[in-house]
């Protein structure tokens, strides 16, 4: 159960790199790559992809030295990332200005590949714990650490998906799931984290594999938004860059699929 | 296109046929490239003077493909679709029009033995142009129309918008045509999209000329 938890984590982490993979090298294309340092998130990402890959295939107990290094390296990715995107902003003409933070480098895309190296950090610590034991992370239950990181991931997701909907003017009204929805799996799985351990809590199952499913159907509903565009999908490139990201939405995905693995925790091995 | 040209190799109609332009773009386009070289709003002789006055004023290297100003001058006129607004000292623009190449043509013969605006020599044109433009004509030839208001409000603005509204114009200083369906992606300076004309950096015209052979 501990390495099965442990592998859940590891393909949440693997879901939110492919989703940085696809987005970055989108992006960075777009930017033609014009500073050179815009590679890091698509070598980081596929290590990441490779390292989530291995631990879903990998059936042993103990954290996996070289996975722990490559999440680590994705983690720090994340932050200089979100720091050269929040130099981007302020160098632009009108420096913090909304329409610098809607049209200059996204300043929450690079922390979805901090997300992913916490997952993986998390699915390391969890298969660390000796088989049979009940699984901690730093000395505290184990599906309490990942539920309540989880969370607060979610709402970080949020926040970035709620700024470009309101750039977009939330035209469509299915564009405010993805700001009402996970919220409210973040205060599911806050609750969760803190709350009693035994209860099986199906409603909050069946919320995050519903938020689950929301990152899946985001690729769908942008692909249509590319379609909206003039020209369509045969003006492909055009606006498949200047449209909706199609890449993004499934790191709700990847973060909804940790929370399952928490909730799998907290029921397999309550603290009480 | 010259080998001066700043965007080498680049030709906007290469875009014709992909997807930056739709069927509306190219009907509009092929108006333009198609217009009616034989005259149906000026005379003969208004056509000889139009033609004259605006190779004066956007001369053209005669040699290559020209975009053929007095053609589309007279369709311009001919279709009468007017700036949407006149100025209360000016004529409609039909008017203003034939008026100014008429005092034109009075200011030439008047001057120089007879002869018609266009067949005087290149100089004496751009004197006359000069004067018009300076306000110095006499005002007998101009009735109802001021000389150098004719220069300033229709000569000055009708003549480079026609030349510039011309597919050749485009090629010339690297302009997409109209972004329509496709506009653009990479909007910040210095960022090319792939269909758009690459600006030739000096002595590395080839590089240039390599990506306008594929703007699609």
């Amino acid at each position: 159960m501990i390495v099965n938890a442990a592998r859940r984590l590891n393909r949440a982490a693997g879901m939110i790199a492919g989703s940085v993979l696809i987005d970055s090298a989108m992006e960075h294309h777009r930017g033609y790559f014009h500073n050179k340092l815009m590679w890091t998130p698509i070598a980081t990402s596929s290590l990441s992809i490779a390292a989530s890959f291995h631990g879903h295939t990998d059936r042993r107990h103990g954290a996996h030295r070289v996975r722990d290094v490559i999440y680590a390296l994705a983690g720090v990715t994340g932050i200089v990332g979100t720091a050269f995107h929040l130099y981007n902003v302020t160098k632009k003409v009108g420096g913090w200005s909304w329409q610098n933070l809607f049209y200059s480098a996204p300043i929450g895309a690079p922390a979805a590949m901090s997300l992913c190296g916490l997952m993986g950090f998390l699915a390391e610590r969890v298969r660390d714990n000796e088989p049979g034991s009940k699984p901690t992370i730093a000395g505290v239950n184990a599906g309490r650490v990942v539920a309540a990181l989880t969370g607060a991931s979610l709402l970080g997701t949020t926040a970035e998906a709620g700024l470009l909907h309101f750039r977009g003017a939330f035209h469509n009204p299915a564009m405010a799931l993805p700001v009402t929805m996970p919220p409210i799996a973040a205060g599911l799985l806050a609750v969760a984290a803190v709350g009693r351990a035994r209860v099986p809590r199906p409603a909050s199952r069946k919320w995050l594999a519903a938020t689950a499913a929301m990152g899946v159907a985001g690729v769908a509903f942008h692909a249509y938004g590319v379609s909206r565009g003039m020209g369509g999908w045969r003006n492909w490139r055009q606006n498949a860059f200047a449209g909706p990201p199609l890449p993004a939405p499934p790191a709700f995905t990847g973060l909804a699929l940790a929370g399952l693995a928490a909730l799998a925790l907290l029921a397999a091995y309550p603290d009480e | 296109m010259s080998d001066r040209s700043r965007y080498p190799g680049y030709d906007v109609l290469a875009k014709r046929e992909t997807p930056s332009w739709d069927e509306p773009t190219r009907r509009a386009i092929d108006k333009r490239l198609h217009v009616s070289t034989a005259a149906r709003f000026l005379t003969a002789a208004e056509w000889a003077g139009a033609d004259a006055l605006c190779r004066r004023i956007l001369p053209q290297d005669e040699e290559g493909e020209t975009v053929p100003l007095a053609a589309l001058l007279d369709a311009k006129l001919f279709a009468d679709h007017g700036d949407g607004f006149r100025e209360a000292d000016m004529p409609y623009m039909r008017e203003a029009w034939r008026a100014g190449l008429a005092a034109l043509e009075a200011e030439a013969k008047a001057r120089y033995d007879g002869h018609s605006f266009a067949a005087i020599s290149i100089d004496d044109q751009d004197s006359l142009i000069a004067m018009m433009q300076k306000g110095l004509l006499s005002a007998a030839h101009w009735p109802g129309l001021d000389a150098q208001r004719f220069f300033e409000r229709r000569v000055l603005v009708d003549v480079p918008a026609l030349y510039y509204g011309h597919p050749k114009a485009w090629s010339e200083i690297g302009f997409g045509g109209p972004a329509s369906p496709r506009g653009y992606v990479r909007l910040e300076g210095d960022r090319r999209d792939p269909w758009e004309a690459a600006e030739a950096v000096s002595g590395q015209e080839e590089a240039a000329r390599r990506l306008n052979q594929h703007v699609v």
